[in-house]
């Protein structure tokens, strides 16, 4: 039980009746490894990994996040415990516009871990510099790059220390020639033996650095394996079908 | 052919005296447009130059500013404004300084309470009671008081208006529209008039705060109205990666919310705090001398009288002024603040 990060068991979420949006998921992700999610749009991808922290409420089933465990009552105060502990990087940023970068990052470590501003403010600079956007540390969301960005919301997320880290489409908002500098960072996490979950369309990232990916469509999952595998050999004729339309592009 | 070139001759003809009359038409009206604009000016001018007395007005600057004040005690009123004016300045300029620029609302705010000081005196200073204060100095305290406490009540309203909490959402629902839709008059009037009768034998509120609290209680329905706009300018994803931070409801509210919406706000506040600073004018007509009081108590001297147009006009202008500046103010802040914008130089 100890190595495990998120665990679901016959997770499922319907919209309308008999539409499901998540349809009895069972799923494990090991600490340390990182799990990519694939599939076609609506598949169910982001739904998912939004359960992990609460950001969606499902139907039936259950999720194990980190030794803690919710199901379909909405615990606001487990779910408020996995959220301490859990990072999560959109798609579209959504950094806070109003304020600085570093206060977009020394925010939440003041406010919900109560560290001491001076320290927030060191770590914020270290995570920064590390990102190799430390010069930006005070100007405004709006003055940088899509790409400067969202790794400032990776490092917003790395701030408060997480024990797993969500993205969901990190690159899928981003300009071809800024996809690099993203997911450079995170490879380094990764190599650095953080526990990921990545929802994206990105497959050389998968076969570099996933452990193990997912494959979703209309909210099943329809094949998990190696990346080795999956790319080289998928066993489900809908995974081929969908390697095959991402390869044209 | 020769025909042909008749017609065409006829025709050029034809637009050729039709041209000379539009441009016939055209100067002609473009002469007594001209000449009707200059005849106003130079009557405007002639009468403000020549036939207005401007005596009324010379004679009682020190009253339009400060209203029946003790006249050695008028340097308190005047440092407020003049510091006032240094403060907004100052705005204008834009410190480029990060402290200087974070200390600046509390600066403004405290204006507030430096000027009630300077007004009503006490500790130390020789105390004024509030029927002496008048004139300029009494209508930017009334609207620098009402619109600053208007502005916690509004948000608070906003905020209450969309509570999950059924009775609060109500209850705040039902003041901002009942508010809405009684005419500032008439709650002027209720605070004048009606809340010393509902208060307690022996409690008395001086009238200058029973209309802050009358202005206070009406705008701040519509400011909440515009926070509201505000607030739901403000994307849904913005909460989502508050609460995906741990953050809990009141702090989202407090770092993610109310900031971006008072932002989003900030023009239709201006609005609002112009629309007070004219508004407070109202209060003449039951019985506080501000600006426009002090125009129509000397109307009523017998030295003065019949001098309606010079003491208006004369009125016209300084609120016309100030009602400017606050508008630059206003957009000066706006630039300044604006979301999405790359606006601020590091």
């Amino acid at each position: 039980m100890d190595h495990i990060a998120v665990r679901t068991k016959k997770l499922s979420k319907s919209y309308t009746q008999g539409l499901y949006a998540l349809d009895d998921i069972s799923i494990q992700v090991d600490h340390g490894k990182v799990l990519v999610v694939m599939g076609p749009s609506g598949s169910g991808k982001s739904t998912l990994i939004r359960t992990f922290n609460g950001l969606e409420p499902f139907d039936e089933g259950e999720v194990n996040v980190l030794g803690i465990q919710i199901d379909s009552t909405y615990d606001e105060r487990k779910i408020r415990k996995i959220r301490k502990r859990v990072g999560m990087v959109f798609q579209q940023f959504n950094l806070f516009p109003h304020l600085s970068i570093l206060e977009n990052i020394t925010l939440a470590p003041i406010q919900v871990q109560k560290r001491r501003p001076i320290e927030a403010e060191e770590h914020a600079m270290h995570l920064l510099s590390q990102m190799g956007i430390a010069t930006h540390s005070s100007k405004y969301p709006s003055q940088l790059s899509g790409g400067e960005q969202q790794r400032v919301a990776i490092a917003r997320a790395l701030a408060l220390k997480p024990e797993l880290l969500l993205f969901d489409e990190p690159t899928s908002a981003l300009d071809p020639e800024r996809v690099n500098e993203v997911l450079d960072v995170m490879r380094r996490l990764a190599k650095q033996g953080m526990t990921m979950v990545v929802v994206t369309h990105e497959v050389a990232f998968a076969k570099e650095v996933a452990d193990q990916v997912l494959f979703m469509d209309a909210g099943k999952v329809i094949e998990t394996s190696t990346p080795d595998l999956f790319f080289s050999n998928a066993q489900h004729e809908r995974s081929r079908r969908f390697l095959n339309q991402i390869e044209k592009k | 052919m020769p025909n042909k070139i008749i017609k065409s001759g006829l025709k050029l003809l034809e637009n050729n005296i039709r041209d000379l009359f539009s441009n016939l038409l055209s100067l002609i009206l473009r002469l007594c447009i001209i000449s009707a604009i200059g005849l106003t000016f130079f009557y405007i001018f002639q009468w403000l130059a020549i036939t207005a007395n401007w005596k009324v007005v010379s004679s009682n600057v020190p009253l339009f500013a400060f209203g029946s004040f003790p006249s050695d005690q008028r340097w308190r009123p005047s440092l407020w404004i003049i510091s006032l004016l240094f403060l907004s300045i100052f705005t204008l300029i834009g410190p480029n300084r990060k402290w200087l620029r974070r200390i600046l609302p509390f600066a403004w705010i405290s204006t507030i309470p430096i000027g009630i000081y300077l007004l009503s005196g006490g500790l130390g200073l020789l105390p004024v009671a509030s029927r002496d204060w008048g004139g300029l100095s009494l209508t930017i305290l009334l609207t620098g008081c009402s619109f600053l406490l208007s502005l916690p009540l509004g948000i608070l309203l906003a905020l209450g208006r969309q509570s999950k909490l059924l009775v609060i959402k109500h209850l705040s629902s039902l003041y901002i529209d009942s508010m809405r839709a009684v005419p500032l008059i008439a709650v002027l009037f209720f605070g004048q008039l009606l809340i010393p009768l509902f208060l307690p034998l022996g409690v008395e509120v001086d009238r200058v705060w029973r209309a802050v609290l009358a202005f206070t209680l009406f705008v701040s329905a519509y400011i909440s109205e515009d926070i509201r706009g505000g607030l739901q300018a403000i994307p849904n994803t913005q909460i989502e990666a508050a609460e995906t931070l741990g953050l809990n409801q009141f702090q989202i509210t407090f770092f993610v919310l109310i900031p971006q919406a008072l932002r989003i706000a900030l023009p239709a506040l201006a609005n609002q705090a112009i629309g007070l600073f004219q508004n407070t004018s109202l209060m003449a007509i039951l019985g506080l001398v501000e600006l426009l009081g002090v125009g129509r108590s000397l109307l009523a001297n017998p030295e003065f009288i019949g001098r309606y147009i010079e003491v208006y006009i004369w009125l016209a202008s300084v609120y016309w002024l100030f009602c400017t500046f606050m508008a630059i103010l206003a957009r000066h802040i706006e630039q300044r603040m604006a979301i999405d914008k790359p606006n601020l130089v590091p």
